[in-house]
């Protein structure tokens, strides 16, 4: 690990030169800084309105709108036209800016976040500046929310149109900044998602930093038995991308650990990895400290002479393990862990692992490594819904009530049953078994979760198939609201486990009540296809427990800058367009924790957050949008008070000419305005939100226009 | 197809068209389960948890889900003219485990408001009705009680409208106000005679 | 027992007065020992019956029900009461005037004509709920009131629907009585007496008397409290306690129902954890008129006397 700290190290300093290289840039920005008065020609701006089809034609008056907008000041071109952002309506704007010789356009149209890179780069084909343009929003935020206004709806645009003129005839032209992208990207959670993701960066050619918190990889599928709707063992298709991620030499694999801290943008993201204290050496480790032919080979001698037992959270608390620990025989990387929080230290462990492979190191601590990477890849996956919660079906309560995930390892051969599905209560082979879907799913209560958790039906359907296979004799009930069979040949297991003979319940189990002496189960629920309540007494109930993001997922997407939905999933760029983007350029998501996924989309949308975080990566370099703030040097007092003032540190106080005044690192400001708006001397300059601009729009709008 | 064919009644009756058609369906009456209800009727998924939770349910043809149907649709007649409307002991049991959050004794309670309104009441209820106009009480006191509760010590009659019977014409005024002790006696009188 | 730490209005409702005195009568003393003092509530009259009047119209069991609370809210009391059926009607118009101005509106354009105001100024507790909850009385208290332990004694408790169900719209400040599958807490009171609390099978179903069932079609509202007579009597238990007056008629005198209509019989006393806690202080049966109840307490009183 010292000698990756050098590499970092060593990145740091090319990082340096680039961001000379990028210096240039920055100073004709600076240069235009004194004439921030406004542009001085008179401003000609041309205003085009976008029907949208009905989206906006629908509830706006657009007849009304244009003429409205030939009255307002500095509009010197009106035009409409049923999709502004076609190929024909771009060339109404290339071609009113020659003929009309604009000098800004608007366009009232949707959000900004669909089409202002469409517009920009029209306007920059008809020879402006493309910050010349403004976005004027009538339809997201106006004729879809006044649907049933349309007068009211008419009136708020001439309203954002007038604004958008405003700020139009104040814009400026600005350049955007290139930064270098760092050759490098982040894996932040290695389940199948992250794996894949890490497989498909590397194989591109790209250093790949695989973060997984759990101390060996392969995440939830590593706990399945078998996959739907193939029936392939789960781990006999992981082992081997499991060992690809371990072999390949683009990837670093940190297990154990965690993301720390992130600073940074897209293209230069300095982050800090936690790797937790193991108190386990690796060889190389060992090596690194002259133990030399030492280190953890995974011979697991420490294992047997360890006096503390804790519940396996692998196998789901359905077998112990020890403070020293691997959580089964196939584990990547092959290295134990001291789980310290119920470590006593007795050294038991140090004596068994012995002098030669000197392999433990019980005084541990946590260590922190930075890392410069250009991509991150969210990955982090999924956890149980506490079903206890809902307490009408038990779970916890009745020993025979267990998870979906529970009977995986329950009916899985390295299992802590060996594959021999038995009951909690009594060790039984149960007979009569239960399938309780949308266990916490699709529930409105505020206790459950409202989405559909998208994967329950088809491991459900596989589960009852399993107990046929094993189980001779056996009766299988799936209790559910709707069969979700979706994906490909999907349907057609569907079709296979009831040809099998499992029955189907259309009713969702009401509650669970259990037989205090024989522990069996008494399943009440409405048949509501045969209109009739029932009493069922089985052996052992199978909740489809909801899924739920992981514990970690909300403290790494803070890290990260990325936002989540009110139900805690992450959220894309776009559900449909941009599915493994974020609102963070550079930070991308793969796999379950952007939403409920089946192995197939996990692996699919591995791949394509995998492709999206390689193309900054290999253009090399990226544009960032000059938003930042710039000091008008002759107005600065060097009071110092905007220093402190920004949430970025991107700003100090430098001597110039013998004067103090405040100098932006403008690869750090974001353009949040903090500085801009506090400073009492007027010095500070926010390109494309400068102070005249906003007044103007204010202005526009209390004004009616009448300025 | 005509619902009503014109044969002899019990073969009309035998053979009538079973099938829902367009005009069954009235939307007022969804929207009037909702306003009296308060609660959301027309979201239900039809899962069944309440009439799996239904004590009603398994020793009658009382089915809460085909009510919860039936407000989704607008069946206002089939379901006021439902007996089983009245079997609901109102323990809210399906309430408590509705997945869409919905509280399906409400819905009855706000079916049985409507029921009402066009006279279709069990005379039971309306008795409670005429009790608690003459006495205050649903379950008035008497001698037996008076006896007793002398015996331990309380007074003959408890500090309810009991006591105080000049409370009841407050009470009278608002049963007054929604017609209700008039059209409980004209109900009790058309059934009773 | 010195100065009373709280003071209620007292909520009789109809069936504890008038049919059961004996919850009324320990209530106020058993709860005076216990530092509350409950004051009668003058002029009062049925919650009214949720069933009954919320089937016919929900206006008049709205503004029914606030002239109950109108007049504590006179007295400048928060209401103490002994009914599940009663903290139906007085806790849940309270709770849904207090929330919905339209609702409130409607109700004070009635009482209007009787020259009352809802004002919305008081709360409203079921006394198991004070005796629950250590900040008026809590399980501690209770028990070192009893003087006269229930020891022997099998308990099965019946928490009947209207206290906590649905357990959405109650507020209860302990958690736990808002666990409507597998509650405890009942259990918790009747073992501060020295007696042993029983489970059994579908605890938390229903007695079947509400919603105006037991008056509409009286042998279904028996079968329903006869599934839960069996479920109960499986586990030999030598009493049923309850919280709801009419739960306990309906277990009460419905067992003698059940003996005319289905032919079979329990004999399983049946008493208002109010009585049980009573008995528990050293009232004696006779302070609590057990001779009314319909199913004799006989052999339960032997048993703990």
């Amino acid at each position: 690990m010292v000698e990756k700290k050098k590499t970092t190290t060593k990145k740091t300093e090319t990082k340096k030169k680039d961001t000379k290289k990028v210096a240039p840039v920055k100073q004709e920005i600076k240069k235009q800084a004194p004439v921030k008065t406004g542009p001085s020609e008179k401003p000609r701006i041309g205003v085009f309105i976008c029907h949208c089809g009905t989206n906006i034609a629908g509830s706006i008056d657009i007849k009304d709108l244009e003429a409205y907008a030939k009255t307002i000041p500095n509009v010197a071109h009106t035009d409409n036209y049923q999709y502004v952002c076609s190929t024909p309506g771009q060339k109404k704007i290339t071609d009113a800016i020659r003929d009309q010789k604009l000098t800004g356009t608007v366009v009232a149209a949707c959000s900004p976040r669909l089409h202002e890179p469409t517009f920009r780069t029209a306007t920059k084909e008809g020879g402006l500046n493309q910050f010349r343009f403004e976005m004027a929003n009538i339809r997201e935020q106006n004729a879809w929310v006044h649907m049933h206004d349309k007068e009211g709806a008419t009136d708020k645009a001439k309203d954002t149109i007038r604004i958008a003129v405003a700020k139009a005839s104040l814009l400026e032209d600005l350049t955007p900044k290139t930064v270098p992208v760092e050759k490098a990207a982040m894996v932040v959670g290695a389940g199948i998602a992250g794996m894949q993701a890490a497989l498909d960066l590397a194989a591109a050619g790209i250093k790949t930093y695989l973060i997984e918190s759990a101390p060996s990889i392969g995440g939830r599928m590593s706990q399945l038995d078998k996959t739907f709707p193939t029936l392939d063992c789960s781990q006999c298709i992981l082992t081997p991308k499991m060992v690809d991620v371990g072999r390949d030499s683009n990837i670093e694999l940190y297990t154990y650990s965690e993301v720390d801290a992130v600073e940074g943008y897209i293209g230069n993201f300095d982050v800090t990895i936690r790797k937790k204290a193991r108190g386990v050496l690796t060889m190389a480790e060992a090596e690194a400290r002259g133990i030399i032919g030492g280190g953890c080979n995974g011979c697991g001698d420490c294992d047997p002479v360890c006096p503390v037992v804790k519940p396996n959270v692998f196998e789901m608390g359905m077998k112990p393990r020890k403070a020293i620990y691997i959580n089964h025989p196939q584990v990547v990387p092959l290295l134990y862990t001291i789980d310290f929080d119920s470590c006593v230290k007795c050294g038991l462990c140090v004596t068994a692992c012995g002098p030669e492979r000197k392999a433990i190191d019980l005084e541990a601590k946590d260590e922190f490594i930075k890392v410069k990477v250009g991509t991150a890849i969210l990955a982090t996956g999924f956890e149980l819904f506490p079903i206890e919660k809902k307490t009408e079906w038990g779970y916890k309560k009745f020993e025979n009530v267990i998870t979906g995930l529970e009977f995986e390892r329950l009916i899985c051969a390295s299992g802590p049953t060996s594959g021999h599905l038995v009951r909690p209560s009594d060790g039984e082979t149960p007979k009569r078994i239960a399938f309780l879907l949308c266990a916490g799913s699709r529930d409105n209560t505020g206790v459950g979760k409202p989405y559909c958790s998208r994967f329950c039906c088809m491991y459900s359907l596989k589960h009852a198939h399993q107990i046929y296979e094993k189980i001779p004799g056996a009766q299988t009930y799936i209790f559910y609201m709707d069969i979700r069979s979706f994906g490909k040949a999907y349907e057609e297991f569907y079709y296979r486990i009831q040809d099998e003979g499992t029955k189907f319940v259309r009713g969702r189990v009401a509650n669970i009540l259990e037989d205090p002496k024989s522990k069996n189960l008494h399943v009440y629920a409405d048949d509501t296809l045969l209109d009739r309540p029932m009493d069922l007494e089985v052996d052992l109930v199978v909740l489809a427990s909801a899924v739920q993001p992981s514990e970690d997922t909300n403290r790494t997407r803070k890290l990260f800058g990325v936002s989540c939905s009110m139900d805690g999933w992450l959220l894309e760029a776009h559900p449909k367009l941009n599915p493994c983007g974020t609102t963070t350029a550079g930070v991308f998501l793969a796999g379950v924790c952007q939403g409920p996924k089946d192995i197939p989309d996990t692996v699919a949308s591995a791949e394509g957050a995998a492709s999206a975080a390689s193309i900054p990566i290999h253009k090399g370099e990226v544009e960032l949008e000059p938003y930042f703030a710039t000091c008008i040097e002759e107005k600065c007092a060097g009071c110092g008070m905007c220093v402190n003032l920004c949430p970025y540190s991107a700003l100090a106080l430098v001597d110039k000419d013998g004067r103090t005044v405040m100098e932006v690192t403008e690869a750090k400001c974001k353009g949040c305005g903090t500085c801009g708006g506090f400073c009492p001397g007027g010095a500070i300059w926010m390109n494309h939100f400068a102070t005249p601009q906003i007044v103007a729009q204010i202005d526009a709008f209390l004004l009616g226009g009448e300025q | 197809m005509v619902r009503t064919k014109g044969y002899p009644a019990a073969l009309d009756q035998k053979l009538q068209d079973t099938r829902l058609h367009n005009d069954d369906s009235n939307p007022e009456f969804t929207k009037n389960v909702k306003a009296i209800s308060r609660t959301t009727a027309h979201m239900c998924y039809q899962c069944g948890t309440c009439t799996g939770s239904c004590p009603s349910a398994p020793r009658s043809t009382y089915r809460i889900r085909k009510f919860m149907r039936r407000a989704v649709l607008g069946l206002e007649n089939e379901a006021l003219t439902d007996p089983d409307l009245w079997l609901c002991t109102t323990c809210y049991s399906c309430s408590d485990r509705c997945p869409r959050d919905i509280i399906p004794t409400d819905v009855i309670m706000a079916m049985r408001n409507l029921a009402f309104k066009r006279d279709i009441i069990p005379v039971n209820f309306l008795k409670t009705v005429q009790s608690i106009y003459k006495t205050g009480h649903g379950v008035p006191n008497n001698d037996v009680n008076r006896a007793a509760r002398e015996k331990i010590g309380l007074s003959r009659d408890p500090p309810t409208t009991h006591m105080y019977p000049e409370y009841i014409p407050g009470i009278q005024k608002i049963l007054d106000h929604y017609n209700l002790k008039a059209n409980s006696d004209r109900i009790v009188k058309e059934r009773e005679g | 027992m010195s100065e009373s730490k709280f003071k209620f209005a007292f909520y009789l409702g109809c069936i504890a007065p008038n049919r059961y005195p004996g919850v009324e009568s320990a209530s106020i003393k058993a709860m005076k020992k216990l530092g509350v003092e409950l004051v009668p509530l003058k002029g009062a009259s049925c919650c009214p019956a949720p069933g009954a009047f919320g089937s016919i119209d929900l206006n008049v069991f709205y503004a029914m029900a606030a002239r109950n609370l109108v007049l504590a809210e006179q007295m400048k009391m928060d209401i103490a009461l002994v009914c599940n059926g009663c903290y139906k009607s007085i806790w849940e118009v309270n709770h849904k005037l207090k929330h919905n101005k339209d609702l409130r509106d409607n109700v004070n354009e009635v009482l209007k004509e009787v020259d009352m105001e809802y004002k919305g100024t008081i709360n409203v507790y079921h006394t198991a709920e004070l005796l629950y909850n250590d900040k008026f009385i809590g399980v501690d208290k209770v028990r070192d009131s009893v003087t006269n332990p229930l020891t022997g004694a099998r308990i099965a408790v019946h928490y009947g629907c209207h206290l906590t169900k649905p357990h959405k719209d109650r507020e209860f400040e302990k958690e736990v009585m808002l666990n409507t599958e597998h509650p405890v807490w009942m259990e918790e009171l009747v073992a501060a007496l020295g007696a042993t609390p029983v489970e059994y099978r579908n605890k938390m179903q229903c007695c079947g008397a509400g919603g105006g069932v037991r008056g509409y079609d009286i042998v279904h509202a028996l079968d329903i409290a006869n599934e839960k007579l069996i479920n109960i009597t499986e586990q030999k238990v030598d009493a049923l306690t309850d919280i709801c007056p009419f739960c306990q008629l309906q277990f009460d005198r419905g067992q003698i129902e059940i003996q005319e209509k289905f032919g079979v019989s329990y004999n399983l006393p049946v008493l208002h954890y109010a009585e049980l806690l009573g008995l528990a202080q050293g009232m004696s049966p006779q302070d609590l008129g057990l001779d009314l109840h319909g199913i004799s307490c006989e052999s339960f009183l032997q048993k703990v006397l």
